[in-house]
C-alpha cells in the first residue's frame, strides 16, 4: 500500500452526528485536554522494534480517522482526509533516567494534560518509550473526534495482529476498513425513516421530563481533569453476578448495570433514576470495524425496586436496556435538543455506567502487556466503568468530575459500590442490602454518637434553689429598670409554690403572663411546686386557646386580672395581685427527676395542636450541657426575649438562674423591634442573646446594631444561612452558635460553632449534645453514608415523654431505637445528611410542615381551619417560596355560590396570626397529576398584585411601589391601590421596608404610619408631603439593590442605551448582598446637552458617584460601552487620588477597534433599544427597523421599556447614537490597576475582538470566558457564572483593604 | 520455543468445539426463543439481539480458547455469518498441545 502518487483533491465531509456533539463541546471549552482519549501499554519481554514500527505504520496507514483534519468553515465545520495528519511514531529513550517508568509516566501525564486545537494540530500521537532492553511503554493519544473507546481497541488489536504476523511471517488478516464506511452509514442513518422512529421513541419515553440527578450537586460540566479510583470486584461477587445472569438469562453486564443503577438510586433518593449507558453503536453496522467515533450515550430510566424480588428488578432493567439499544443510533445530543435540555444544569441523564465485558489487553507474542486506559473523554459527573480482565477478573473504575466530587468521595464511592455489589449479588431482595459500608454505618451510628456524659440526676427546681441560696444578694432579674435579687425571687416563688400546692393542684398550671418579673416568678414557682407549666400566648385566637385548655385541662392559670375574660370561667385565674409574697414555711415536696417540667403546644398536622411533655431529666441535661459547654458564669447577663410559648425561652429563663447570672427581660413586643433590641443590648451590657435567623437578619440591617459586642449569640428555630453568618461577623463582635432541636427533644440536640472562620455552606446543625444521638436513615431505617440525604431521628435522654393525652401520636413519632434495644428515637420529619467530617446538615422538612420565623406551622391545621368555614369544598395549603420569601398560600375551590370575602377573617379567628395565609387563590378545581395527586407545580403563583388597577403615577408612588415589590419579591407590577399587607407583607417585612424607606427617602415615618397608610398611594402621599418629585426610572443615578451598610457599593455603568436596568439580575445574584447603583446617561432627559467627550462624561459620573459615596473603594462594572466608561472613570478616580476597587467589563473592547467601523446609525440605535428590552434583534427579522414599528413592538411586549413615554424612548435612541459618536472620538489613557474582563465566548466569530486589546490601557487583564452571546451577558445563565467570579473579586479587594487598615494600626 | 504467557491462558480451559447447532441454541436462549425460530439468514437484530447479548455470546464461544473478535461478528449479525467466522477460526486453530 503506497502513499506515493498523485492524491485526489481532498473531499470535504460534514462532521458525523456523533462528532458534532463533541465538536461544539470542545469549541465551548477549547482548553480542556479531556477531549483527548488515550491509553498506554507496558510491554515486557524481548521486543521486536522493527516488527512493531512496521506494524504501527501499517495500522496508522489503514486507520483513516487518524488522517482527519478539521476545518472550521463559515458554513459549519467540515473534515478532510489529509495524509500529512497521520501520526509518525515518536521514540523516546528514558532508559537513562533514575526511574525510567516514572519518567515515562510523567511525560505521558504531561502530554495527556495538554489540550489540542483540532483545527490546527494532528488529532493523534503515537509514542514509544524505551525504558530498557526488555521494557517498553507504548502511548497512544487520539482526539475523541477521531475515535471512541472501541475504535481504540480495534486499532490496538490491529497493531498486535500485524506485529504477530510479521514475526511469524503469516497472513496479517483483513485491513481495517476506511472512513468511507462510517461516512456512508452516518449519511444513510440521517436520511432514514429509522432515525425518525428512533427519535419519536425517545421523545415519547421522555415526554414526562423525569427528574434527573447526579450524586453531587453542581453543574455537570467537565473539568480539565478527573479523579479516578479503581477497585477489584472480588471473585466470589463476580461469580454470584454471573450466577444471577445464568438464572435470569440476562447478560451479566446488564445485571451489573442494573445493580449499579440501584446504587445510584440509593443516593439520589428518587423513585426513579436516569443513568447514562455508553453504547458502541456498531452491531449490524457496515462501520462495525472502523476505528472512528461512533459511540453514543443512552439515557436509561430505571424505576427503583419496591420490596420485590431482585430477579423482577433485573428483568425490568434488562428489558429497558434492550429497548434502548434498539433505538440506540439516535444521538443523545439530538435528543437533548429535542427536549430542550441544552445548557446550564439541564441534564438528560445522571451518572454513567459503562460495562466493558471483554479483555481489551492486546496480545503481542512473546511479550507481557499491561494496559492502562488514561482518558476516555470528558467526565461531566461520575462514571462507573467495569472492565473485564483475564477471563474472570472484574475491575471497577470510578472517574469523577473534581468540581463536583472530592478525591475522598470518589474513593468512598468505589469502596461502597463494590460492597453494594457484593451484598446485592447475594440477596433475594434489594431491601436487605445496606447502602453504607459496615465501617460507615459503625462510625455514623456509634462513634459520632458517643456522647455519654455524667449529669446529676436532679431537677430544674433543685438546681435553681441551690443557686438562690448561694447568691442571695446577686441580681437575678432585671425588667424595665426594676431589679430583683435572688433572695426575693426565692421568697416570692416559694410563697406562690406553697399557694399552688395548698390549692390542691397536682398536674399542669397554665401561665399566660406577658414578659415581666411576675412571669419568671410564676414559672419558678410552678416548678418548685412539683408541677408542670403550660405557657399560653394570649395573642392567639379564642378558639385555639379553648382547644389547648380542653386538651391540657389545667385547673389554674397564672394571668393578669384584666385577661380573666379570655378563660371564660373554665380555669381559675390567679392574678399576680393575689399572689402571696412571703413563704409560710409549709412543706412542699418539689418534683422528682422523672416528673414533667413543662408542656408546650405545637402546631399539629391533624388540625389539633399537640402538647409536648418534657421531663426534668431531659431539660436538666440540655441546660447543664449548655452551661458547661459555653462556660456561663455569674457574670453573664442573658437577654430573655423569646415568648414563653416557644421552647427556646426555656433556657433563656432557667440557664441564668442555674448559673447565678442575671436574666434581663426585654419589654413585651421588643423581640420584634430591632431598634429596641439594639438599645437594650447596649444599655444592659447583654452577654448572651438568642435570635431566630430571620429576626437576626432584620436586626443586622439595623444601623444601631452595628459594632455591638456580646460574648455569644445563639441561633435556632430556622436554618441559619451562610451569608447571614458572614454578615453577622461583619456587623457584630460575638461568637455565633447554631443550635438545632424540635420541641420534642428538650429545645436543642445539636450544636455548631458558626465562627468567623467557619466557611461551611450550608451551615451545619453540627454534632449531638451530651447523652444524645442523631441518626440519618433512609426509608427502610438503614443508616445513610456521608453526603446522602435521609430522615433525621433523635435519641437519648432529652426526648419528650410524649404528647399529652395522645398515646397514638406518641407511638407514631417515638419509636423503638433499631440500633440500641430498649431505647426510643423520635422521627423529626426533617431531612438531613452527614458531612464527611460527621457534622449533620439540615436540609428541610420531609413533609408539608413549614417554619416561618422559627414557628412550626402544620399546614394541616390551616387546612382544617379553612374547611371549617363551610365555604370551601376543597383546599390545598402550601408554603411557597417566591424569590426567597416563604409565604403561606391557600388554594381553594369554593362551595357553589359561596362568598369568599370573609374567609381570611374566619381563618384568622381559628389560627395564630403567623399561620394566616398571605393569599387565598380561588380555583375551579385543584390540578392533579396522572396519579391523581395534587400537582403542586401546576398551582399558579398567587397574584398578590391582582386587586389594584391603577398604575403608580407620581414618582413617589412609583418609588414606593418599587420598594414594596422589592421587599415582597413580587414579579407582577404593584398598583397604586395595593396594600403592603394584602400583598403578602408581614410585620417583619414591614420593619425591613421601613429601613429601605429610610435609606431611599431619608425619612422614617414609623411602623404606625405604614399600618395607617398601607397602600402605595397612601404611603407615597405621606412621604411626598415633604419630598421633591423626581423620575425614578430614568434618574441619573438609581438604586438597583439595597444592601447592608457594611459593604462598599458597586456602581454599574449603562451600556449604549444609557439605561442601567439591565444589571438588576446581576445585582440580585451577588452574594453577599451589597448596594448596587446604576449610573444612567443624563441625555435621557430631553433638553440636556449631549456631553462633548467620553472623558467629560466619565468625569461627570465620577462626581456623581462621589456625591453618594464620598470615599472608596469604588467598584465599577460596565457592559459594552459601560466597560469603556468604567475604565475611563477608573483613570479619573486614580487621577484625583480616590481608591479604585474592582474594574469589571462585560465584553467591552477598546475604542480603537470601533473607530474604523462605520457608525451603525439609527438602525443600530433601534437594535440596541430592542436588546435593552431583552430581545435579540437578530431573531426579529420581520420587524422593520423604524422608530414607530420598534416603539409599537415594545409597547406590545411586556418589557418595562414599553411603559416609558415616547419622549423617554426618544431619549434612549438619542443616547445610543450619541454614544456611538463618543466612543469613536475617545482615546484611552492607561489605568494602572487590574481589569476583570468577562468575554462573551460564543460571539464575535470572525471578528478581531480580544480582551488582550486592553493590555496597553490596563495594568493587567484577567479574562473569564462566559459561554454566552454578547447580548445575553446579563441574562440568567450568564449571570449565574459572572456573579460568583465578580463576588470573589470584590471580596478579595475588600479583604486587602481590611488587611491594609490593620497594618496601618 | 518456550510457552508464552498468552498461550497458557488458552490451553488451561479446553472446551468442546462450537457447532452451528450449539450456536443456534445459545442465541435462542439469549433471546428467550426456541432454536427453530432462528433462521440461518435472519437478522439477529430484528429478532431482538442487542450488542451486550451479542458480546456475551462471543465471549461464551471464545471460552474454549478461540480467538474471536466481536467487531467481525458485529459486521454481519446472522447465524450463517457468525458460523462462518467461528468455523474459519476453528479450522485455522493449531491442534491443542498437551498441558
Amino acid at each position: 500500500m503506497s502513499e506515493a502518487g498523485a492524491q485526489p483533491p481532498p473531499e470535504a465531509h460534514p462532521l458525523t452526528e456523533a462528532q458534532s456533539g463533541l465538536w461544539y463541546a470542545q469549541r465551548l471549552d477549547p482548553s480542556n485536554p479531556l477531549f483527548n482519549t488515550g491509553q498506554s501499554i507496558a510491554l515486557t519481554g524481548p521486543f521486536d522494534r522493527d516488527a512493531f514500527e512496521a506494524a504501527l505504520a501499517q495500522a496508522v496507514a489503514e486507520a483513516d480517522a487518524l488522517a482527519l483534519r478539521m476545518i472550521d468553515a463559515p458554513a459549519g465545520p467540515v473534515q478532510v482526509l489529509d495524509p500529512a495528519q497521520r501520526p509518525v511514531l515518536e521514540v523516546i529513550d528514558v532508559s537513562r533516567a533514575g526511574d525510567p517508568m516514572a519518567a515515562a509516566q510523567a511525560e505521558i501525564a504531561r502530554d495527556m494534560a495538554r489540550p489540542i486545537d483540532p483545527t490546527r494540530e494532528k488529532l493523534a500521537a503515537e509514542r514509544l518509550f524505551v525504558l530498557g532492553p526488555q521494557r517498553h511503554v507504548w502511548q497512544q493519544r487520539i482526539h475523541h473526534l477521531a475515535i471512541d473507546g472501541y475504535g481504540m481497541i480495534l486499532l490496538t488489536q490491529r497493531v498486535a495482529e500485524l506485529y504477530n504476523a510479521h514475526r511469524r511471517a503469516s497472513d496479517p488478516g483483513a485491513p481495517l476498513p476506511g472512513m468511507a464506511a462510517a461516512f456512508a452509514e452516518d449519511a444513510a442513518y440521517r436520511a432514514s425513516g429509522k432515525r425518525a422512529t428512533d427519535g419519536a421513541y425517545w421523545r415519547e419515553l421522555f415526554a414526562d421530563r423525569p427528574e434527573v440527578a447526579g450524586l453531587a450537586a453542581g453543574a455537570p460540566v467537565s473539568a480539565p481533569r478527573f479523579h479516578r479510583r479503581a477497585v477489584e470486584i472480588d471473585a466470589a461477587t463476580f461469580a454470584r453476578v454471573r450466577g444471577s445472569a445464568e438464572r435470569t438469562a440476562i447478560p451479566w453486564p446488564d445485571v451489573v448495570t442494573a445493580l449499579a443503577a440501584a446504587y445510584v438510586g440509593r443516593h439520589t433518593g428518587t423513585p426513579e433514576v436516569v443513568v447514562g449507558v455508553p453504547f458502541m453503536a456498531r452491531l449490524g453496522s457496515a462501520a462495525a470495524r472502523v476505528p472512528a467515533m461512533l459511540m453514543n450515550v443512552l439515557p436509561l430510566r430505571v424505576a427503583m425496586p419496591e420490596r420485590g424480588g431482585i430477579d423482577d428488578y433485573l428483568g425490568a432493567v434488562a428489558k429497558s436496556l434492550t429497548r434502548a439499544r434498539r433505538h440506540g443510533r439516535y444521538r443523545s445530543e439530538q435528543l437533548r435538543r429535542d427536549l430542550r435540555l441544552v445548557g446550564g444544569q439541564r441534564r438528560l441523564h445522571g451518572p454513567l455506567i459503562n460495562l466493558l465485558p471483554f479483555d481489551e489487553t492486546p496480545r503481542f507474542e512473546g511479550l507481557e502487556s499491561r494496559l492502562d486506559v488514561l482518558s476516555t473523554g470528558p467526565v461531566e459527573d461520575i462514571t462507573f466503568t467495569f472492565r473485564l480482565h483475564g477471563t474472570d477478573g472484574l475491575r471497577l473504575e470510578v472517574d469523577a468530575n473534581p468540581d463536583l466530587y472530592s478525591a475522598e468521595e470518589v474513593a468512598a464511592h468505589a469502596a461502597r459500590l463494590a460492597q453494594f455489589l457484593a451484598a446485592a449479588s447475594a440477596a433475594e431482595t434489594l431491601d436487605d442490602v445496606p447502602t453504607a459500608t459496615p465501617e460507615e454505618a459503625r462510625r455514623h451510628l456509634f462513634e459520632l454518637n458517643a456522647t455519654d456524659h455524667a449529669v446529676p440526676d436532679t431537677t430544674l427546681a433543685a438546681l435553681i434553689e441551690t443557686r438562690m441560696r448561694e447568691v442571695p444578694h446577686a441580681p437575678a432579674l432585671r425588667f424595665a429598670g426594676e431589679e430583683m435579687d435572688y433572695a426575693t425571687l426565692d421568697a416570692r416563688s416559694r410563697a406562690l409554690a406553697e399557694r399552688l400546692v395548698a390549692a390542691g393542684e397536682s398536674g399542669i398550671v397554665a401561665v399566660a403572663l406577658p414578659r415581666s418579673l411576675e412571669l419568671v416568678v410564676a414559672l419558678v414557682a410552678v416548678l418548685r411546686a412539683g408541677l408542670a407549666y403550660l405557657p399560653l400566648d394570649l395573642a392567639q385566637p379564642d378558639a385555639r386557646l379553648a382547644r389547648i385548655l380542653a386538651s391540657a385541662q389545667p385547673r389554674h392559670v397564672l394571668a393578669r386580672a384584666e385577661d380573666t375574660h379570655r378563660f371564660d370561667g373554665k380555669v381559675e385565674v390567679l392574678a399576680p395581685g393575689d399572689w402571696p409574697v412571703v413563704p409560710t414555711g409549709a412543706g412542699i415536696d418539689g418534683p422528682a427527676p422523672e416528673d414533667a417540667a413543662y408542656v408546650i403546644y405545637t402546631s399539629g398536622s391533624t388540625g389539633e395542636p399537640k402538647g409536648v411533655v418534657i421531663g426534668h431529666r431531659a431539660i436538666v441535661n440540655r441546660v447543664e450541657w449548655m452551661r458547661a459547654h459555653y462556660g456561663f458564669t455569674p457574670a453573664d447577663r442573658i437577654l430573655q426575649k423569646t415568648p414563653a410559648s416557644f421552647d427556646v425561652s426555656v433556657w433563656e429563663f432557667f440557664l441564668p438562674l442555674m448559673a447565678g447570672a442575671c436574666l434581663v427581660i426585654a419589654p413585651p413586643e421588643a423581640h420584634r423591634d430591632p431598634v429596641a433590641l439594639a438599645r437594650i443590648i447596649a444599655e444592659e451590657g447583654i452577654t448572651t442573646a438568642h435570635f431566630v435567623p430571620s429576626m437576626l437578619a432584620a436586626f443586622l440591617a439595623e444601623p444601631a446594631a452595628r459594632g455591638l459586642a456580646l460574648t455569644r449569640v445563639f441561633c435556632s428555630g430556622e436554618e441559619l444561612p451562610a451569608d447571614l453568618r458572614d454578615r453577622f461577623h461583619r456587623t457584630l463582635r460575638a461568637e455565633l452558635h447554631n443550635l438545632y432541636g424540635p420541641t420534642e427533644a428538650a429545645v436543642d440536640v445539636s450544636y455548631w460553632p458558626a465562627g468567623p472562620e467557619d466557611r461551611s455552606r450550608p451551615v451545619p446543625i453540627g454534632f449531638p449534645v451530651w447523652n444524645t444521638r442523631l441518626y440519618v436513615l433512609d426509608e427502610m431505617d438503614r443508616p445513610q453514608p456521608p453526603g446522602v440525604p435521609g430522615h433525621l431521628f433523635l435519641g437519648g435522654v432529652q426526648l419528650a415523654q410524649g404528647y399529652l393525652g395522645r398515646p397514638d401520636l406518641t407511638r407514631e413519632r417515638f419509636r423503638p431505637d433499631p440500633f440500641r434495644p430498649g431505647e426510643r428515637i423520635y422521627a423529626t420529619g426533617d431531612l438531613a445528611l452527614w458531612r464527611p467530617d460527621g457534622a449533620v446538615v439540615f436540609l428541610g422538612r420531609s413533609d408539608h410542615q413549614v417554619k416561618i420565623r422559627g414557628l412550626r406551622i402544620e399546614l394541616g391545621e390551616i387546612e382544617a381551619a379553612v374547611m371549617a368555614s363551610g365555604r370551601v369544598r376543597q383546599a390545598a395549603i402550601l408554603a411557597r417560596e417566591d424569590g426567597g420569601t416563604t409565604r403561606i398560600v391557600a388554594y381553594v375551590v369554593a362551595e357553589p355560590g359561596a362568598e369568599l370575602a370573609a374567609l381570611k377573617a374566619e381563618v384568622a379567628a381559628r389560627v395564630p396570626d403567623y399561620m394566616v395565609p398571605a393569599a387565598f387563590v380561588r380555583l375551579d378545581a385543584l390540578p392533579v397529576n396522572a396519579n391523581g395527586k395534587l400537582d403542586r407545580g401546576a398551582l399558579p403563583a398567587p397574584d398578590f398584585a391582582g386587586r389594584g388597577g391603577r398604575l403608580p403615577a407620581t414618582p413617589g408612588e412609583r418609588r414606593v411601589a418599587a420598594l414594596f415589590a422589592e421587599q415582597l419579591k413580587l414579579d407582577a407590577p404593584v398598583a397604586a391601590e395595593d396594600d403592603f399587607f394584602s400583598l403578602g407583607g408581614d410585620s417583619l417585612g414591614a420593619v425591613a421596608l421601613l429601613l429601605r424607606v429610610r435609606e431611599a427617602f431619608g425619612r422614617d415615618p414609623g411602623l404606625g404610619a405604614l399600618f395607617a397608610q398601607p397602600t402605595v398611594e397612601g404611603f407615597a402621599r405621606l412621604l411626598d408631603a415633604e419630598a421633591p418629585a423626581e423620575d425614578l426610572g430614568l434618574a441619573p443615578l438609581i438604586t438597583l439593590l439595597e444592601g447592608g451598610p457594611d459593604l462598599p457599593p458597586l456602581f454599574v455603568l449603562h451600556p449604549a442605551g444609557g439605561i442601567s436596568w439591565c444589571y438588576g439580575r446581576l445585582a440580585r445574584a451577588l452574594v453577599p448582598r451589597r448596594t448596587v447603583y446604576g449610573v444612567q446617561a443624563p441625555a435621557l432627559a430631553p433638553g440636556i446637552a449631549p456631553p462633548a467627550s467620553l472623558e467629560q462624561l466619565a468625569a461627570e459620573y465620577v462626581e456623581r458617584i462621589r456625591a453618594v459615596r464620598p470615599h472608596g473603594p469604588y467598584h465599577l462594572l460596565g457592559w459594552s460601552v459601560g466597560g469603556i466608561l468604567a475604565q475611563a472613570m477608573a483613570v479619573r478616580l486614580a487621577e484625583i487620588g480616590a481608591e479604585v476597587g474592582v474594574v469589571a467589563m462585560l465584553d467591552s473592547y477598546p475604542c480603537d477597534v470601533w473607530r474604523g467601523e462605520p457608525d451603525p446609525g439609527e438602525d443600530g440605535a433601534l437594535k440596541a433599544l430592542l436588546a435593552i428590552a431583552g430581545h435579540d434583534p437578530d431573531r426579529l427579522p420581520a420587524l422593520a427597523l423604524t422608530r414607530p414599528s420598534v416603539l409599537a413592538f415594545l409597547r406590545a411586549s411586556d418589557s418595562p421599556l414599553g411603559q416609558l413615554p415616547d419622549a423617554a424612548l426618544d431619549g434612549v435612541v438619542r443616547v445610543v447614537a450619541g454614544n456611538n459618536r463618543l466612543v469613536r472620538g475617545h482615546f484611552h489613557r492607561r489605568y494602572e490597576g487590574p481589569v476583570l474582563h468577562f468575554r462573551a465566548a460564543l460571539d464575535h466569530a470572525g471578528r478581531d475582538l480580544s480582551p488582550a486589546q486592553w493590555r496597553p490601557y490596563a495594568g493587567s487583564v484577567e479574562v473569564t470566558d462566559i459561554s454566552a452571546l454578547h447580548a445575553h451577558l446579563t441574562g440568567p445563565e450568564a449571570v449565574q457564572v459572572i456573579a460568583p467570579v465578580l463576588a470573589r473579586a470584590l471580596e478579595s479587594v475588600e479583604q486587602r483593604e481590611e488587611a491594609a487598615c490593620a497594618t496601618a494600626v | 520455543m518456550a510457552i508464552e504467557p498468552a498461550d497458557i491462558r488458552r490451553i488451561v480451559t479446553p472446551a468442546a468445539p462450537v457447532t452451528r447447532e450449539t450456536m443456534r441454541a445459545d442465541i435462542a436462549k439469549m433471546l428467550h426463543e426456541d432454536p427453530e425460530e432462528i433462521g440461518g439468514g435472519d437478522s439477529l437484530i430484528d429478532l431482538g439481539l442487542d450488542s451486550m447479548r451479542a458480546m456475551n455470546l462471543v465471549l461464551l464461544w471464545s471460552e474454549g480458547g478461540l480467538d474471536l473478535e466481536f467487531a467481525h461478528f458485529a459486521e454481519n449479525p446472522t447465524l450463517d455469518g457468525w458460523w462462518a467466522l467461528v468455523d474459519a477460526r476453528q479450522r485455522a486453530r493449531p491442534p491443542l498441545q498437551g498441558g
